[in-house]
């Protein structure tokens, strides 16, 4: 967690340091970049190297409707094997999250940095391999408390949605670095028969105490411009 | 807004924390057979003196003492599990007392839990058998209740 904050630290200084040039511009009408951003979740890929049961691939992007409001996307899809010590089981799935962004941040005149709230809304497809579990059996006596039988559970899906709490701040021209909290609240989920969602591609661990879970992604974009506006004053 | 941010990443710092990865003893394990011997003469519940259970193939003994009911534990991945009932033996001597094999051969189902307890198993009794070795103690046994899903009554029932 705490190289998180770390990077979160670095993002709000860069944020900060190029806000310190001065506003002289006062007077002249202030343009800003209406386009898409398109960019890739750099955390999965991240995971990949720091987790050998994980793939993953993630496709971002936003696209600018009012001065701050952006229409936000993500599409993608993960494979994780978890093995623990009850089970060993493969989860595989896409996903699509669709939703919004609010800036709120008030940028020095020509800077187009962003911190932004937002909600997504989630859905997932996904399958699991069960390979191996434990029986819960207090009584040792004749030791067996491991089943081998490989189960398929297929063509299950579950919604949800995300809070989002994000930066992004331009690190060259139309070229983004973001990082961006989530809070995932999850809505629906298609149980499978004597099994359950342990993992669900998108919405990541799933607790069966509460219905919530948690994401952190890291991302590049590509900003594509289309128009520019005069900024309101 | 300061505070709206501050309250969202302590609530996510809080929902990481995992409280379902504990297996609580409170959950109900894997159910043993309950056996309860009864008098074959007058169907009271009776006493089996010096009571010896061997699981056959095991090399421990599970159970040795004086009573009228046991529970015992079933194999989890095969369906039929055997044990010696050995009446009226010497802790530790082999082959005292009068020995009868029973044998108990079952379906078993593995039933999900939670994340973190796994499966549990829960089995259907298809038949006991006592096998014959002419100087028997037990003279019948009765299925009672072949679904075993819990403890809490009584599955078979064996007279001697």
């Amino acid at each position: 967690m705490l190289k998180y904050f770390i990077s979160i630290l670095l993002i709000t200084t860069s944020l900060n340091l190029s806000s310190q040039e001065n506003d002289l511009l006062d007077t002249i009408p202030i343009k800003t970049t209406y386009g898409i951003k398109l960019g890739i979740d750099l955390s999965k890929q991240i995971r990949m190297l720091t987790e050998s049961n994980y793939r993953g691939l993630v496709i971002t992007g936003d696209y600018r409707i009012f001065d701050k409001l952006f229409l936000a996307a993500e599409f993608g899809s993960e494979e994780k094997k978890i093995t623990n010590e009850i089970f060993d089981f493969n989860t595989k799935g896409s996903f699509l999250k669709l939703g919004i962004n609010y800036n709120v941040y008030k940028n020095r005149i020509g800077l187009e940095n962003e911190i932004y709230v937002g909600f997504r809304y989630g859905i997932s497809n996904f399958s699991h391999k069960l390979n191996s579990y434990k029986i819960y059996d207090l009584d040792q006596y004749w030791n067996q408390n491991l089943a081998n039988n490989t189960t398929d559970f297929k063509n299950l899906s579950a919604s949800w949605v995300e809070f989002v709490l994000g930066f992004n701040a331009e690190v060259l021209k139309n070229t983004f670095m973001g990082i961006s909290l989530r809070l995932n609240r999850l809505l629906n989920q298609e149980n499978p028969k004597n099994f359950s969602n342990l993992y669900i591609p998108g919405f990541n661990k799933v607790l069966e105490e509460n219905s919530l879970g948690v994401g952190i992604s890291y991302s590049i974009f590509y900003q594509i411009p289309i128009y520019k506006k005069t900024k309101n004053k | 807004m300061k505070k709206i941010i501050i309250l969202f990443v302590i609530s996510v710092i809080l929902s990481s924390c995992e409280p379902d990865d504990i297996c609580l003893v409170t959950i109900p394990d894997t159910p043993k057979l309950i056996i309860v011997f009864f008098d074959a003469t007058n169907g009271l519940k009776k006493e089996v003196i010096n009571l010896k259970i061997n699981g056959v193939n095991s090399d421990e003994s599970y159970l040795f003492k004086t009573t009228d009911s046991i529970s015992l534990p079933l194999k989890n991945i095969e369906k039929t599990t055997s044990y010696s009932f050995i009446k009226e033996a010497k802790e530790n001597i082999d082959d005292s007392g009068n020995k009868d094999q029973v044998l108990i051969n079952y379906q078993y189902n593995h039933i999900y839990i939670s994340r973190a307890c796994g499966y549990k198993s829960n089995y259907e009794i298809n038949q006991i058998v006592i096998e014959n070795d002419n100087i028997n103690w037990i003279i019948k046994s009765e299925i009672i209740e072949s679904s075993v899903i819990d403890e809490n009554t009584i599955h078979v029932k064996i007279f001697h």
